[in-house]
């Protein structure tokens, strides 16, 4: 076993976790985030995206060991403060959201996205979700939602 | 889930090395994207030796015109580097060509050279940069051509008490340099086909050819053959003709016919006359 701490959604946690674990598998078992999930557990769908210092990564992949002293966003952190991110307003309003599985993963990865780059082009914004599957919506709305939010977003600056 | 091991951080190169020479069945982890999903299907290891955070692996350094590549760096760090943009061209374009955005935050340009798959895609820029390997162990200290470090498809010669510290490349400058791949989709997708190239060119003649292809024999090579054939020679249609047959014939003689040659050799044959006409 070993002790962590890290940045979880803006607060310090500290857990225990097993030298095999994987950081998902903290997430959900030990610390109850369970809009992280596991789809492939390969690092093929992207449902387990969460953000290491403002990068998306696949949790499946990552040892939980790896979070120690880092910075961790799940979708929670967007609404934190309690109100709807414009990313989740606009996923919403685009129709951008079926099964809602991949949904976490896409919304972290726009997010990331829109802090690096505030104008993207649909170049960039299927680039940004191009490690996520979607197998409901064809992308289309997603990809949509995505250059509302940062339309939204740029007003709001 | 994955099997039981015992994990350990490595703060120092000293440390790490000091961990493969001591412990039993040790395994050297940096991002993680190729270990955890062998792990995952049930390679066991005693321990994992996590070097990602080890700063000497993260680190670029030029010395005698020579850059050096710490093992650790990871493909998105690689792709958007100033340095390897300016003096490495293909291999930014390939790294940035690699899985998907979140395994090019967490996949190390070691990590893709120690995995050592046919389709690695910054293996062939690495060989047109004629990339030299330190691998280190606690006693030992050595620079092996990359070519001499990949043995077969999945197999090197690195030591299981050996890190492998840095990647030294020679800079290009003043080269057309490039990296071209074919995969069934745009992302994610392993290449079926990798070419890398960087090409001088006076005066209506090439002055050096330097080629390199992936995905089509067990090892990404470099067709030195008809790199000779270009170098000094006129650029036209029939010495061009002429490159592309001898680098087809060449594939053929390392792997003989494979059912997938049928469709890769007509499309490696487009991709070498573009790359070459310029």
């Amino acid at each position: 076993m070993k002790t962590i701490s890290f940045v979880l959604n803006g607060k310090k946690t500290s857990i225990e976790v097993d030298d095999n674990e994987t950081l998902l598998g903290a997430l959900r078992e030990r610390l109850g985030i369970t809009s992280v999930k596991e789809g492939c557990g390969i690092g093929e769908c992207g449902t387990c995206t969460v953000l290491v210092d403002d990068e998306p990564h696949y949790s499946c992949l990552t040892l939980a060991s790896k979070a120690n002293g880092r910075d961790i966003k799940t979708v929670e952190y967007l609404s934190s403060s309690g109100v709807l991110h414009p990313l989740q307003e606009a996923f919403i309003k685009s129709g951008a959201v079926q099964c809602g599985y991949c949904t976490p993963g896409m919304l972290l990865c726009a997010y990331s996205l829109l802090l690096k780059n505030a104008d993207p082009d649909a170049r960039d914004i299927k680039e940004a979700i191009s490690g996520n599957l979607c197998r409901c919506t064809g992308y289309i709305q997603i990809e949509e939602a995505i250059k509302n939010a940062a339309e939204i977003c740029k007003c709001d600056r | 889930m994955l099997p039981k091991f015992a994990s350990v951080i490595a703060k120092t190169r000293e440390e790490a090395l000091s961990w493969l020479s001591s412990l039993e069945n040790p395994r050297i982890i940096a991002g993680g994207t190729d270990l955890m999903v062998k792990m995952r299907a049930g390679k066991q290891y005693s321990h994992v030796i996590d070097v990602a955070g080890v700063p000497e692996l993260l680190t670029m350094t030029e010395t005698d015109g020579r850059l050096s590549v710490g093992s650790a760096m990871t493909h998105a760090r690689l792709s958007t580097s100033e340095p390897i943009i300016r003096n490495a061209r293909s291999l930014a374009l390939a790294c940035g060509l690699v899985g998907s955005p979140q395994i090019r935050n967490m996949g190390t340009i070691g990590g893709n050279l120690a995995n050592a798959s046919p389709a690695a895609d910054s293996i062939p820029p690495l060989l047109i940069h004629d990339a030299v390997l330190v691998l280190e162990s606690k006693e030992t200290r050595r620079r092996v051509p990359l070519e001499e470090v990949i043995v077969a498809p999945y197999v090197t010669s690195i030591d299981r008490k050996e890190l492998l510290g840095s990647v030294e490349i020679n800079p290009l400058r003043g080269y057309r340099e490039g990296y071209r791949r074919v995969a069934k989709r745009a992302t994610w997708a392993i290449s079926r086909l990798g070419v890398a190239f960087a090409i001088k060119e006076d005066k209506g003649r090439f002055t050096d050819v330097k080629l390199a292809i992936g995905s089509c024999t067990p090892m990404p090579f470099r067709p030195k053959k008809v790199e000779d054939l270009l170098k000094g020679a006129e650029k036209n249609e029939a010495i061009i003709t002429e490159a592309i047959r001898m680098a087809l014939e060449e594939i053929k003689l390392i792997s003989g016919i494979r059912p997938s040659y049928a469709y890769k050799l007509p499309v490696l044959k487009g991709i070498l006359e573009e790359v070459l006409r310029g």
